[in-house]
């Protein structure tokens, strides 16, 4: 027993130098909440990776191949700090993509920074992220500022609102998105009626529903929650006759965050939703179509990639095509990432301000929910 | 009706509804407890349990296999929601408050295992069904019935009627039937009802049993109204428990009248406060119950044997 | 007090800084000292929770919300008000335990499950307070770059490791003189307690009062180990997870709740191999425990040696 409990530590100990020993390898850490309520963007974004694994290997790097190590992180600060330690220390990984949930990718970026490891996040939005002044983190997914001022712009120049009811998850991302649209949205001459926060374990939106339409008329009704609780409350709202799609005046909006497949388990309360989208899967760049065509093949002809799948496959394409590039370590991935410009991605042509922030935002566009729950393109620039 | 009367009673018809729901999970709760003194924290992950049965009985068995009608598919599903509680309780009961109470333990061990139990049967489900909303829509979900401006769907209409049927039903077996009195007399004094015959481990296995197609059946009823995912019950826990509480431990009409009380207030709060304080105030009417009446809204019958 | 139980205990001393000492040597890698640093916090936990649960006989599912007091109160004065560390971990101190003591003040009516709820409720409102008093404690957005009282990890264990031990035998004391046999009187008979001339009401508000304390001290290490502050840390599944600590290790033992916040702290890192299964195979472990060692571990351990000898 002592025995075996030493050849463990031995074991684990020397995991890094057996890792150190093989050539020509770009070690990548994947930090996912696999179980909890978070694993909802988990499991998608393994998918995402997983596929785009699998091509990676086929094409040729340089010579090099990419290693992969996945932790569980579970979107809380204290399992990412956790886990990005043992990563840390049994990967020794160049690059670590994660996490989805904004707490959590705020919690690893300063030991990451600290450890001088690249941080490639393709899931949170919170401003600070990329606000704090690190040099090792990089976004590919448009932070909160950058969804909402074009949610603003649509709500008052296409949509005409004058008034507005935010409803959001009480989380960091729903906070600063909630903030991102009231702002510029009140300083455009528009009224914000009511900020309504939910929880994650909320589960009836038949008595918020009743609440806004208790209000008066309500115009737009910016949404930033996710998928689950945006189609319940999307449902009540269409009952309380306060949407589109239940027969009200008002219109919801969606974020980014809002997966493909809402409209279609909405149903009819979805109807006149209309929404901002990075990934759309129509959409005709030979990239995306690819992407398409070979997720389905792997995972099943019935499931349509979403936007969590796709930024998570980016992140792999991205960091391949550092290594294309001349990228061996984790400071020369960063050099490269910094240099990028244009590299077209399932998610756009992604090139990095000097904050690390993805600046490309030329595939966003907008979307609304027709009667048969297929999507028409808004032209709105 | 004036705006504000019609606001009024749309926001307490949708509380008497939630509140409801709130019932049909915290009445098993109650049940165990006030016949073993004990908690099964797995109880809110049988409601997960029932509410995933019933999807897959109601959209795919029941109208793929049989081809049924889908209001027909979802009346079945609630059977086959029931049966899956029941079936997990008598496991529950078998596998662990059976061996527990051999072994002469507190109410603390059985919580503790009970939550190994609820732990194992999440993280079970999130594997098998993985953590993606379902989309469960039952067909009586998307009828919206209005009556003047006061608007509430067919579902929940469905919600209160079979609550009120399980309770009635609850009662009817309870004051009726030999097991039904053999529970309560357990229930009031275990050491008396032994020596009168009747057969404790029974009458135990049976209560957790019953507890447990409550569950299931309220599982088949949420899963059309909620976010259908592996963490739907633990959602719903800590306020089966507050109004476990409020209605005095045990006690099941305060329990009744705790459930609707709490949805309620919730409604009201979310009119008027803000939704982010549900927890907060349900909570602290809690705590203010406890000043005003230690022993719940309804004080126990246990009191009059004393 | 005989000469041999002081002999032993101070052997046990002596073993339990050597075992604290090695730790971080044996397990010699960033990753490893991190959780030996958050074993350090569980087992103080486990400790404050049993003082009240195990030897006070007080069902109490609050522990969670000293937990979190003891994280806020020092971050908030350290981070906003400026405060030296240790002067504002001993203001978080105090002000878990007044907290303690007010809430077993109000709960002193209570018995039974009837504590239990209005600990649990004390804790779902506390961590709704941290959630939306946002002006003070930012909410959910969080609090970040929090450092830790000592930059190294292992120097950090080592302060709360020891700072566990001198708490271990403190309370050891404790228990051994006659407040642990009024302690426990009230536990075994609260009535009979009373008539014997126990003020129960303030017995219980002390231990309650103490083990708040102690929890809240765990709390002032956990902002600065993560280095990040938000309220889901200490959501009521917290105080759940600390009981299993207590009763899998052995309530109302000195050395049980010690032996479960290791065993429940390592469980499921070990487990991290087994991917999804992970979890599963946590609860599974977590049942038949409870369901084969009634005792806890510490029981199990005794009669298994009572039966090869």
């Amino acid at each position: 027993m002592k025995r075996a409990f030493i050849a463990i530590i031995l074991a684990i100990g020397a995991f890094p130098f057996v890792a150190l020993a093989q050539d020509k390898v770009i070690r990548v850490g994947v930090l996912m909440p696999i179980s909890g309520p978070g694993s909802y963007f988990g499991v998608m974004g393994k998918e995402g990776i997983d596929l785009a694994l699998e091509q990676v290997a086929k094409s040729n790097l340089n010579g090099y191949r990419l290693q992969v190590q996945y932790e569980d992180s579970a979107c809380s600060p204290l399992q990412a700090t956790n886990t990005v330690k043992r990563v840390l220390d049994q990967l020794k990984p160049h690059i670590v993509i994660g996490e989805e949930c904004s707490d959590a990718s705020l919690a690893i970026a300063p030991i990451l920074e600290q450890a001088k490891v690249v941080q490639l996040n393709a899931g949170s939005v919170t401003m600070k992220l990329t606000e704090s002044g690190y040099k090792y983190v990089f976004r590919i997914f448009p932070n909160a500022e950058q969804q909402s001022a074009p949610l603003v712009k649509v709500a008052r120049e296409k949509l005409k609102a004058q008034t507005a009811v935010i409803l959001y998850e009480k989380t960091n991302a729903g906070n600063d998105n909630a903030e991102g649209f009231e702002k510029p949205f009140v300083a455009a001459g528009g009224k914000v009626l009511a900020k309504i926060d939910f929880g994650r374990d909320v589960n009836d939106f038949t008595a918020i529903a009743t609440r806004i339409a208790s209000l008066g008329k309500v115009d737009v009704l910016p949404t930033f929650a996710l998928e689950g609780q945006q189609v319940r409350l999307s449902q009540a709202l269409a009952q309380a006759k306060v949407v589109k799609g239940g027969g009200g005046p008002g219109v919801q909006m969606g974020s980014i965050w809002l997966p493909w497949g809402y409209d279609h388990k909405a149903g009819q309360a979805s109807v006149g939703y209309v929404r901002i989208v990075q990934f759309d899967p129509n959409e005709k760049r030979k990239v995306v179509q690819d992407f398409v065509k070979a997720f389905q093949a792997k995972y099943g002809a019935d499931k349509t990639p979403t936007h969590i799948n796709a930024h998570a496959f980016d992140a792999i394409l991205l960091v391949a095509e550092a290594v294309r590039r001349g990228a061996k370590d984790s400071e020369t991935i960063r050099d490269q990432f910094t240099k990028f410009k244009d590299v077209e991605v399932t998610t756009g042509k992604i090139s990095f301000d000097k904050k690390g922030q993805n600046s490309d935002l030329s595939v966003v566009h907008f979307v609304e929910t027709q009667p048969d729950l297929s999507w028409k393109g808004m032209s709105w620039q | 009706m004036t705006d504000f009367l019609t606001l009024i009673v749309q926001q307490s018809v949708n509380g008497v509804y939630l509140g409801c729901l709130y019932v049909m999970v915290a009445l098993g709760l109650t049940l165990i407890y006030g016949v073993l003194n004990q908690i099964n924290f797995a109880h809110a992950d049988f409601v997960t349990v029932g509410a995933f049965t019933a999807f897959f009985t109601a959209t795919r068995f029941a109208t793929k296999a049989l081809g049924m009608p889908d209001t027909g598919a979802y009346l079945l599903s609630l059977f086959a929601a029931l049966g899956a509680g029941a079936l997990l309780g008598w496991l529950v009961s078998v596998a662990v408050f059976a061996p527990l109470r051999r072994s002469g333990a507190d109410e603390l061990r059985p919580l503790i295992a009970t939550i190994g139990v609820s732990v194992l049967l999440e993280n079970g489900q999130l594997a098998l069904f993985g953590p993606i909303p379902y989309q469960f829509d039952s067909p009586l979900a998307r009828q919206t019935i209005r009556v003047g401006s006061i608007f509430f769907s067919a579902q929940s209409a469905l919600v209160v009627v079979v609550s009120v049927a399980a309770i009635a039903a609850l009662y009817a077996f309870m004051r009726f039937t030999f097991m039904g009195k053999a529970l309560r007399a357990v229930a009031q004094d275990r050491e008396t009802a032994g020596l009168m015959g009747i057969n404790e481990s029974l009458v135990i296995a049976l209560t957790i049993v019953i507890a447990s197609a409550l569950a299931g059946v309220a599982g088949a009823l949420l899963g059309p109204v909620v976010v259908l995912t592996p963490f739907t019950g633990a959602s719903l826990i800590v306020k089966a428990f507050a109004c476990v509480i409020i209605g005095g431990f045990g006690n099941m009409e305060g329990t009744i009248i705790a459930g609707l009380l709490v949805g309620i207030i919730e409604a009201f709060t979310v009119q008027y406060l803000g939704s982010g304080l549900i927890d907060l105030v349900v909570f602290a009417m809690l705590l203010l119950m406890l000043v005003i009446r230690p022993t719940g809204l309804i004080a126990e019958r246990k009191e009059e044997n004393v | 007090m005989t000469g041999g139980s002081t002999r032993r205990r101070g052997i046990a001393f002596l073993v339990a800084v050597v075992a604290v000492a090695a730790a971080p040597w044996l397990l010699g890698t960033g990753y490893w000292r991190g959780i030996l640093v958050l074993c350090a916090m569980n087992v103080l936990l486990a400790l404050s929770l049993n003082l009240v649960m195990g030897y006070t006989g007080q069902l109490n599912l609050g522990q969670s919300a000293f937990f979190g007091i003891g994280a806020y109160v020092s971050t908030i004065l350290i981070k906003t008000y400026g405060w030296n560390f240790w002067l504002a971990a001993g203001a978080a101190v105090a002000a878990a335990g007044l907290v303690g003591v007010a809430l077993a003040a109000f709960a002193v009516r209570l018995r039974g499950h009837y504590l239990a709820i209005a600990s649990l409720g004390f804790a779902v409102i506390t961590y709704q307070v941290l959630v939306n008093w946002e002006s003070v404690t930012q909410g959910v957005r969080g609090i970040y770059g929090i450092l830790p009282p000592v930059a190294d990890t292992v120097a950090l264990f080592y302060l709360v490791a020891g700072l566990g031990i001198v708490v271990y035998f403190l309370l050891d004391n404790l228990v051994r003189s006659p407040v642990g046999d009024t302690l426990r009187a009230i536990r075994e008979d609260e009535v009979s307690a009373a008539a014997l001339g126990v003020h129960a009401a303030v017995w219980k508000a002390f231990a309650f009062g103490l083990g708040a304390a102690i929890a809240g001290l765990a709390g002032c290490f956990y902002p600065g180990f993560v280095g990040t502050l938000v309220p889901d840390a200490f959501g009521i599944v917290e105080s759940f997870t600390m009981m299993a600590m207590v009763i899998v290790g052995g309530m109302g033992t000195m050395i049980g709740p010690v032996i479960g916040a290791v065993v429940l702290t390592f469980l499921p890192e070990v487990l991290r191999g087994f991917g999804e299964l992970r979890l599963m195979i946590y609860g599974v472990a977590l049942t038949l425990v409870v369901l084969f060692m009634p005792g806890g571990i510490v029981q199990a351990w005794v009669s298994l040696k009572n039966r090869i000898a």
